[in-house]
Parts: C-alpha cells; structure tokens; sequence
C-alpha cells in the first residue's frame, strides 16, 4: 500500500481505446448476467446491471492500459503519517467487523433466526467501509488538534 | 521519542510545507513528526537529518 502522484505525462491513444473497450465488455458481461439472473425484467436488470457496473469497468480498464502512464509510485509515500493512520483505522475496522459478525452469529444461533445473507453481507460491507473511514477521519483529528 | 524538528526547521525559516516538499512527504507527516506523535521510519530519519546536515542523534533523542 502506497501513494501515488498523477503525471502530466498521457498514455498512448491506442490505450485509451483498448481502456475503453475492456470496459465496455466489462459492462456488458455484468449487465448480462444481471439481466439472466432475472429473466422476467431480463432489459431492466440488464440496464441496472449496466448502470452499476459502467463506472468500475471502466476505471478497471484505465487501471489497465492507462494508469501506467499517467500515474507514479511515490517514492516516500511508504513513509507518510497517512499511511500508519490508515493501517491503523483498517486494523480496527477489522477487529470491529469481526466483533459484529461473532455477535450476530450468536444472536442467530440462540435466537434460531432465518434470514437472508444477502443483506447481512451487504450490511458488513458498509459496517467495514464507514467503520475504517470514521476511525481514519478521528485518527487524523487526534494527531493534528 | 523527542525531537527538535520545529526548532531547526524555525533556524531555517522554512514553513512545514517547505520541508515536507523537500523531504517529500505530506506536511501531515511533519506536523505530527514535530508534535511528537510519529516516529518516522529509519530512512526518512536519515533523510532528515542529511536535509539538516547533522546526525540523527541530534534530532532525535529517546525519550
């Protein structure tokens, strides 16, 4: 894990195409296989499918072909307060995350509930993503009051 | 551990982000070097002082 800087260097035109269509087929494979997951509204879930997956791909395909042209490794980036701050709030986020998951285990297997993993993953996701970026926002707080 | 960055930086009349940019590092990581809340690696230290022109020792001393 390190930091990079942007350069005002630009890749190859050819590398913006190929970007371009990495992502497209990205897109289109997601929306596919969204759409055949619910063959009912096969075009609306395709759309949805394609809507979500649009952004992602195509920053896959940028990270691809063109980042390594536009971007840097910064050298001293390993040395940086950012980065202990970040390990730090993701080492807590973790042990959050693990806390949360032995608990609603618990409360699953005691209270003998039947629920839908879905949300429950979803929701551990989101726990993970808020968790690490409230402990890094307090971290940084702390240090440079 | 302790440190006298602040002080030598002040001699110099550098600002936090003029010694950031030259040790290259965000001036995050100087403010909290200065206040004693980051220990910086073995290299930056180095770099440190070699920007200082002076031992690490006279920098940094165990608390």
């Amino acid at each position: 894990m390190s930091k990079a800087s942007f350069t005002s260097k630009r890749a190859p035109a050819h590398h913006y195409v190929l970007a371009i269509i990495l992502g497209v087929i990205l897109t289109v494979v997601v929306s596919v296989l969204v759409g055949a997951s619910n063959p009912d509204d096969f075009w609306l879930a395709a759309g949805i499918g394609a809507l979500c997956a649009a952004y992602p791909a195509m920053s896959l395909g940028g990270k691809v072909f063109v980042s390594n042209h536009t971007v840097t490794r910064d050298p001293r980036g390993e040395q940086s307060v950012e980065l202990q701050w970040m390990r730090q709030a993701g080492a807590g986020a973790f042990l959050d995350v693990l806390v949360a998951i032995v608990v609603a285990s618990l409360v699953l297997a005691i209270g003998r509930f039947d629920i839908d993993a879905l949300p429950v993953l979803l929701g551990l996701v989101a726990l993970s993503v808020v968790d690490a970026g409230l402990r890094y926002v307090v971290i940084r707080h702390r240090a440079l009051k | 551990m302790k440190n006298n960055l602040s002080e030598r930086r002040a001699e110099r009349r550098w600002t936090q982000a003029d010694l950031a940019a030259a040790l290259g590092v965000s001036r995050q990581t100087v403010i909290s070097i200065e206040r004693e809340k980051f220990d910086p690696s073995l290299p930056l230290a180095f770099l440190i002082a070699r920007t200082f022109d002076c031992t690490i020792e006279d920098i940094f001393t165990a608390e």
